[in-house]
């Protein structure tokens, strides 16, 4: 079963279902040892890439959008300060840009050889489970419902910002090279794509700060895209069916 | 010097009366000398010493009558330096008919060094430094005027070395000065406004003759006096240098300060929207900015007059011109982005508000997000998020009232 239940990635990393500390381990607590791997390294990479890449488009970015605030004026202040936070804002875009072509090559590679998994994608099973989130959230079920490898509201923070940051590098093309594009579309791409740019930006950083940052900071911390792994009691209680198809067992044995 | 007096009217018993005026007069000229001594080496108090002149003549005067016995008849010339030949008639006609003829100023009020004849020994190398010397005088009235002028680009002409930068003198001459405020309203008389541009003229006639082939200069001369003259945008008396980088950079304020004037502009159907719609795109935004931040910085962002033109301003319907003529906008664009296609005048606005029919994508990006995907998505998002904080601390809660012991999880 391990084979099946690889992350998205590759199938390499560390068996995915096995505990990461085997054998050796004292017998004590074996159980509170067990962790599953989540997410491979290139996957890891890639999360900490985007996080920086962005940071540094919204802080050049933010001022051109705010340019009529104190103190983004000080930031832009002379021909020389504006050219450098572009230059900046463009180097950053050309990282950016470099890991969304990585994450879509990789997952056209994937799909060419049938393996790219299909554990992200959105199925009508998600809209029933935010209907039966909601339902608990109104106090009308007495628990969360069991979700798999990636439950909605982790789908929802994926395709989200996949549409999001897709948005951003094809309108921040349009801006860099408006000459080019409108040789080959109508002119009203530019400001069209002006003001996606500037909008999208926001929801994108509103999304992360109420949506994100909640489900993995304050619902409870969440370091697995960092650490690549979740502990056996994280599946039990967020994946209880990720964790039942991993190992068999029962995730919540009393039932509770 | 050499004068060439044909007449010289002197006579026993005025001289007398005359000596005993130039002897007050002495005694002020001393004073006036003491008191520039006072006031230091400003070289505005240099140039022209402050003194208060009014219309009552006072003990300096000498009657106007006495001057014009000489000097208003034609043929009173005098030999400059160079060779040339100072008129020395002045027009008692268009003297009493100047404002300050009509106002009752004696010739002596403004030529104050000169005394009753034989005057005081006046040289001159040339004709334009006898108007040089003699300009001056305007301080005594109009310092205020006097020291706008110089800060202005002709003073700096002048200090530059270029003598024919104008002076009070070459604008509103010496002694047919015209009133260009009616002093009822305060403002520009309006057949004044024909005169201004004919002034500017005299020295900028090639830059004249643009103006007055265009969507204001045609106007102007059809007796509209709505449109702008050169004072508007350049300013009077302190008329900044045009080529610099701060006055390019400020040039959008002279445009609106009338183009964002509904009173102004609602009479002939224009739109007011244009600094608001130039500010929020790209340029306007770099201009503006820069205007704020570095007064100095040198852009070629383009202002209003790069596309609308400097002197030779159309209106954007000229059917042959006008930037409505989509050449004649893009023929501008390619001037910064010369490989700019047909399409890509679209990229800017146009100083349209976007709408269904002006710039449809852009009305309708702006529709997705601000009334769906703001509002609806990420509104519907927050409020998950609250509901489910929520209902974690009152899960919290309810399994450990007390709120202190953390053994709830563990089995």
């Amino acid at each position: 079963m391990s084979q099946k239940a690889k992350p998205k990635a590759k199938p390499q990393p560390a068996g995915t279902a096995r505990p990461a500390t085997q054998a050796a381990a004292p017998t004590n607590k074996p159980q509170a040892e067990r962790t599953f791997w989540r997410f491979a390294l290139d996957e890891r990479w890639e999360h900490t890439l985007l996080i920086l890449s962005s940071v540094v488009l919204l802080l050049t970015g933010l001022p051109q959008k705010y340019r009529s605030a104190a103190w983004s004026q000080q930031i832009l202040a002379t021909p020389d300060q504006v050219t450098l936070v572009r230059t900046i804002h463009h180097i950053a875009a050309i990282v950016l840009t470099i890991e969304v072509l990585y994450h879509l090559g990789k997952a056209i590679f994937l799909l060419a050889r049938r393996k790219l998994p299909g554990d992200f994608l959105p199925t009508i099973q998600d809209v029933r489970d935010a209907w039966e989130m909601i339902k608990y959230l109104i106090f009308l079920r007495k628990d969360q419902p069991a979700f798999g490898k990636f439950n909605f509201e982790q789908k929802i923070t994926y395709w989200f910002l996949f549409f999001g940051i897709g948005i951003m590098v094809v309108t921040g093309f349009v801006l860099w090279f408006p000459v080019q594009f409108t040789q080959l579309f109508p002119g009203g791409i530019v400001p069209a794509a002006k003001l996606a740019h500037s909008t999208e930006s926001i929801v994108a950083l509103i999304f992360i700060i109420i949506w994100h940052l909640y489900h993995v900071h304050i619902e409870r911390l969440n370091l697995s895209i960092f650490t690549g792994r979740l502990s056996e009691e994280e599946m039990r209680s967020y994946h209880a069916l990720e964790f039942e198809r991993l190992t068999g067992e029962k995730a919540n044995p009393e039932g509770k | 010097m050499s004068f060439n007096h044909e007449t010289s009217p002197r006579s026993a018993p005025r001289r007398a009366a005359a000596n005993k005026k130039l002897l007050l007069l002495f005694c002020g000229l001393c004073a006036c000398a003491l008191l520039l001594l006072g006031l230091g080496n400003s070289p505005a108090a240099a140039a022209a010493p402050r003194q208060e002149a009014s219309p009552t003549l006072g003990p300096l005067s000498l009657d106007d009558s006495y001057c014009l016995s000489c000097h208003g008849q034609p043929g009173s010339t005098m030999k400059l330096e160079d060779g040339s030949t100072l008129d020395l008639f002045v027009d008692p006609n268009e003297y009493s008919h100047s404002i300050h003829g009509e106002k009752g100023y004696a010739c002596v009020q403004c030529h104050r060094q000169i005394g009753e004849y034989p005057h005081a020994p006046f040289t001159a190398k040339d004709r334009r430094d006898a108007a040089l010397q003699l300009y001056p005088a305007c301080y005594f009235c109009h310092s205020g005027e006097y020291e706008a002028t110089q800060d202005s680009v002709h003073a700096r002409a002048f200090d530059a070395g270029n003598k024919e930068g104008a002076v009070c003198t070459d604008c509103h001459t010496a002694h047919a000065v015209r009133p260009i405020n009616d002093p009822a309203t305060g403002k520009i008389r309006p057949d004044a406004h024909l005169w201004i541009p004919e002034t500017c003229a005299q020295c900028h006639n090639a830059i004249y003759q643009k103006y007055r082939n265009t969507v204001h200069g045609e106007a102007l001369i059809n007796g509209n006096p709505d449109v702008p003259t050169c004072i508007d945008c350049h300013g009077v008396h302190n008329i900044s240098d045009p080529t610099t980088n701060q006055f390019r950079l400020n040039s959008p304020d002279i445009c609106t300060s009338c183009h964002t004037d509904p009173k102004r502009m609602d009479k002939y159907g224009i739109s007011t929207d244009v600094l608001t719609t130039y500010v929020s795109d790209f340029h306007g935004t770099t201009v503006t900015l820069f205007e704020k931040q570095a007064p100095d910085a040198q852009t070629n962002k383009p202002v209003c007059y790069d596309c609308h033109g400097v002197h030779d301003i159309l209106r954007v319907d000229d059917p042959q011109k006008g930037l409505h003529v989509r050449e004649n906008l893009l023929k501008r664009c390619q001037v910064c982005h010369p490989d700019a296609t047909a399409d890509f005048p679209d990229s800017w606005l146009s100083h349209y508000i976007p709408s269904p029919d002006k710039y449809p994508m852009v009305y309708y990006v702006n529709l997705f997000y601000y009334f769906f995907l703001i509002p609806v998505v990420l509104g519907g998002m927050g409020v998950l998020v609250v509901m489910d904080f929520g209902r974690s601390m009152i899960n919290r809660f309810r399994k450990n009232p007390g709120g202190s012991s953390e053994e709830a999880s563990h089995v």
